[in-house]
């Protein structure tokens, strides 16, 4: 296995056949979100390109993945890196642009992911393991802003990124990798159905038997009260009439 | 004679015994809807901002019809045992008038039990948490409400949205509005915090990392306490309704 690696690296720059990938979502469950798209950084990729003793950079540079992109160049003709910024390119609609530079991830010692539960440690190893683009909501109103400027993308808007190995001194790209596969932000919904719509049987059940038995005790109680009315006449017509009844019957 | 009088005090001491019953569930119901009233989770905003909170009426009604039945069953044991004419009308009638007013709870109650959905707080929590510029003054009441339960909520219950988090996230709410994605993916009180109150981690609850975040939504713990009482006051109120009919 290792002398073919070492072969293959041999013949062709790692770099050149891979491309940036979307965080683990185990790792970040939120990615992206609707201007935010979190990537892991280049970890051993760029180590056939490096020579000892000079020091190098990471470029990533984004565009958005549309029709009106006019060219997906990173690099002039004298393969230096563009120094095109977010407001250049119309947010990445018009080419790529320059979103971030950081050191190259160490391959030696790379972060521990099982060190994401210690509270202690987290921070370092998201920092040194993930790169989120549109992170930065200040620096696009700061005209004095240095370095490049990462503001929040666009929702629902699909975009691609790039990895540029840097030399320093020389300032020219040693290595680049593939443009990534597309990743689209987020996109929000705005109609929510309130309508509890299928009523519960236990509902049914009470209103229709409630209903019912109102019903039936209020007939129960105007018949009783029917009754009450008109025994009670026939009792006043009978005691009216008993006594003349009787005082004509009596001398019979 | 003999016998028919033993059938009389037969059913007198039934009707006696029913009232007695009818007089308990009386004030369980009172004390029940007392409970439920006095709002032990404050979870009232919520249903205020809805205008849906007929279940609290049903609920005031269910107090009074409680006491009610209460007193009317002293005065059924009364009229029972002095046979007093006038007075098992007057109870037959008050008893009618009142049974008729815990139909009415009843029916609001199960009624309203069905429209504690989801998506009923979902959509208020959307338009009302955080609302900077409320319509009128009833609207600013309602939104301050809601904004200080739910953060509450959050907070207290480790949970977050309706549904989850991405409850924030998948709809237009005034909160994404007011707020950049980047940086308030959900509000702060998602996040898991120290004792003091800030995020333990900040980055990792922003990205959803396990553990820095609340990944739960906080419907079981809305609509639970809600639902319970909800199904308290309609089918007890049915149950003492149907005993009524039948004694």
């Amino acid at each position: 296995d290792l002398p073919l690696s070492s072969l293959l690296a041999l013949t062709v720059p790692r770099a050149q056949n891979l491309r940036p990938q979307i965080a683990n979502p185990k790792l970040a469950t939120n990615n992206p979100t609707l201007t935010t798209i979190v990537l892991e950084k280049p970890f051993c990729v760029f180590d056939d390109s490096r020579s000892p003793g000079s020091s190098y950079v990471v470029y990533l540079y984004a565009m958005a993945d549309s029709a009106s992109t006019v060219s997906s160049a990173v690099t002039d003709n004298s393969s230096k890196p563009l120094n095109t910024t977010f407001q250049d390119t119309n947010g990445g609609q018009l080419g790529p642009y320059r979103a971030a530079l950081f050191n190259v991830p160490n391959c030696v010692s790379p972060p521990l992911l099982a060190d994401v539960v210690n509270v202690k440690k987290v921070s370092d190893v998201l920092k040194q393991y993930l790169f989120r683009v549109g992170d930065d909501v200040t620096c696009l109103y700061d005209p004095n802003f240095p370095g490049a400027c990462n503001p929040p993308l666009a929702e629902d808007t699909t975009y691609r990124f790039k990895y540029l190995l840097v030399d320093l001194v020389a300032g020219v790209v040693k290595d680049q990798t593939l443009w990534s596969d597309p990743m689209k932000t987020l996109k929000q919904t705005s109609t929510i159905d309130t309508w509890p719509g299928r009523r519960s049987g236990g509902m049914i059940v009470i209103t229709s038997i409630l209903s019912t038995l109102i019903f039936l005790l209020v007939v129960g109680f105007l018949a009783s009260i029917f009754f009450f009315v008109i025994s009670c006449s026939n009792t006043s017509v009978s005691l009216y009439k008993v006594p003349q009844d009787s005082a004509f019957t009596d001398p019979d | 004679m003999a016998k028919g009088d033993n059938g009389v005090r037969f059913f007198q001491a039934l009707l006696i015994l029913g009232n007695v019953i009818i007089g308990m569930c009386g004030i369980a119901l009172t004390a029940e809807c007392i409970f439920f009233v006095s709002d032990q989770q404050t979870l009232y905003p919520l249903l205020e901002a809805t205008n849906n909170d007929d279940i609290y009426g049903a609920a005031w009604i269910g107090i009074f019809v409680g006491f009610a039945l209460f007193n009317l069953s002293v005065l059924g044991i009364f009229g029972v045992i002095k046979s007093n004419r006038t007075m098992l009308l007057a109870y037959i009638i008050l008893m009618l008038v009142t049974y008729g007013f815990e139909v009415a709870s009843c029916i609001t109650a199960a009624t309203h039990r069905d429209f504690f959905t989801p998506n009923l707080f979902l959509k208020q929590m959307l338009e009302k948490y955080q609302n900077p510029e409320p319509a009128n003054n009833d609207d600013k009441w309602k939104s301050e409400g809601v904004t200080r339960t739910w953060d509450r909520l959050m907070l207290q219950n480790q949970c977050c949205g309706v549904n989850g988090p991405s409850d924030w996230q998948n709809y237009m709410s005034v909160f994404r509005s007011r707020n950049s994605d980047s940086e308030f993916p959900w509000p702060r009180q998602c996040c898991v915090m120290d004792v003091q109150g800030i995020p333990i981690n900040l980055d990792g609850c922003k990205l959803g990392v396990s553990g820095y975040y609340n990944n739960k939504g906080c419907y079981d713990i809305i609509s639970g306490p809600m639902n319970r009482h909800a199904w308290g006051v309609a089918w007890f109120g049915f149950a003492i309704l149907c005993w009524t009919v039948s004694t």
